[in-house]
């Protein structure tokens, strides 16, 4: 077999596969969990768009504050918000951006 | 730079006396007794040394490798993708092995992606939630980057941040705020100023500072008048 | 404001919050806070308090303390209380500790008086 037939082959774990691509629309949570979060209350229920998958994958940050190092990871996305989305009075430019890794739980497809 | 009373300040001191004096303090001179929290740090760091959770000489090495962390770092990565376009693909592709390849390890488990500043776009760094920062590559952030006004404010009114560090930036240049939160940290790659083509890669690092790699200033050359 | 509010938004949350002139100050880590850095590093290598773990540490000790003790203060009371919750040291092994720290200092202070 080829080096390209036997990727065919493989099936990857559940979660392997980020669930967004670059270019994706993506809107984040707007929730309130108590303790530790790792979205800061100024970005929740923004629009942006997916600018990069981060190719590690991690544990969920939010729980690794509680002392889970290991197990099941997930993906954390670049995502590209633009800063009047966020700040209706934004003093600046309409093209300037902000840009923050969010992990997969904080975010929705839109 | 000894920040400590490491044994081998003294000639002929044995440097691994691991058996029973683990202790170097006690060979200190000082002249105060320490401060609440000086002394709860020993008290927490010698109590988990006894229980065997790590070795004394751990905390001695990490020491010694925050030490070795300086923006000279990252201005040797700046210099090198100014004047290798290869390694300029490279590293903006993959900002961690791009440092790795010059010899940059990574001891925090961090990933790095390397911001290009351009004509056209101009990069900031923040972390609002705590102080996130590519300590491998630049070292400790200064307390500044730490402190509320630039947590609080680079991320909404950046380009006044900006003008308070004396950095004017046209309005038709884009600007990118990226606030550091999880396992990536971010490096300004700088603008290359004119005027520098003559320079040796030595010579561009020398002009290459913390604060441009943060994003908050720019790179200047001032061609030394003839 | 409504009590939900401290519920809510983490004292270290700050990211947009209204606040002053950007001073640009630094300072040369003392000894102990370098230690501490490293201490840090160091129980993070081997998953004592990782690096998360520390910051929801900081994040817990409250909007006053993190308003008025200093970043490595915040981060040795930290893994104080951390330890503590893990069950790895109790209160008093560290009360009993710092006594014989300070005891220690103490003599070293008296045998050479002039430094």
């Amino acid at each position: 077999m080829t080096a390209q037939t036997i990727a065919q082959t493989v099936v990857p774990a559940l979660g392997e596969i980020p669930d967004f691509q670059v270019g994706d629309r993506v809107r984040t949570a707007v929730r309130f969990p108590v303790g530790h979060y790792r979205l800061p209350t100024y970005l929740r229920g923004k629009t942006g768009v997916v600018e990069r998958v981060i190719p590690t994958m991690g544990v969920d940050n939010e729980e690794e504050g509680y002392g889970r190092n290991a197990g099941s990871k997930g993906h954390y996305y670049r995502i590209a918000i633009p800063m009047t989305e966020i700040w209706a009075e934004y003093k600046g430019q309409a093209t300037d951006g902000l840009r923050i890794e969010v992990f997969e739980t904080w975010l929705e497809r839109i | 730079m000894h920040v400590e009373n490491h044994d081998h300040d003294e000639p002929g001191h044995d440097h691994h006396h691991d058996h029973g004096h683990s202790d170097p303090h006690e060979e200190i001179s000082i002249t105060e007794l320490p401060g609440y929290y000086d002394m709860l740090e020993t008290a927490v760091r010698e109590l988990l040394v006894e229980r065997k959770l790590f070795g004394a000489d751990e905390i001695r090495r990490q020491i010694e490798v925050l030490d070795s962390r300086t923006p000279a770092l990252g201005a040797k990565v700046v210099a090198r993708a100014w004047v290798d376009g290869e390694f300029r693909k490279r590293l903006l592709e993959d900002g961690r092995k791009g440092c790795e390849e010059l010899g940059i390890s990574f001891y925090d488990d961090t990933q790095l992606i390397v911001l290009e500043n351009t004509p056209e776009v101009h990069n900031l760094i923040v972390c609002t939630l705590c102080s996130c920062y590519p300590r491998p590559v630049l070292g400790l952030p200064p307390d500044w980057y730490k402190l509320k006004p630039y947590r609080a404010r680079a991320v909404y009114e950046p380009r006044a941040v900006l003008e308070e560090f004396g950095t004017h930036i046209p309005d038709d240049v884009e600007i990118v705020v990226s606030d550091s939160t999880a396992m990536v940290r971010y490096l300004v790659l700088p603008m290359r100023p004119a005027g520098t083509e003559g320079l040796s890669e030595e010579e561009l690092a020398a002009l290459v500072t913390r604060d441009a790699m943060i994003g908050v200033i720019p790179v200047e050359y001032q061609e030394r008048a003839a | 404001m409504s009590s939900e509010g401290l519920v809510k938004k983490l004292p270290n949350d700050i990211g947009g919050d209204a606040s002053g002139k950007i001073e640009r100050v630094e300072h040369e880590l003392l000894p102990w806070e370098k230690r501490c850095h490293a201490l840090a590093d160091v129980l993070d290598f081997h998953k004592i308090i990782n690096t998360e773990e520390k910051r929801r540490g900081v994040e817990a000790l409250g909007s006053e303390m993190i308003g008025k003790l200093s970043y490595y203060e915040r981060w040795i009371v930290a893994f104080a209380n951390i330890l503590f919750q893990k069950g790895i040291l109790t209160p008093s092994d560290i009360a009993t500790k710092m006594a014989e720290v300070e005891a220690r200092a103490a003599r070293q202070l008296k045998s050479h008086p002039n430094g």
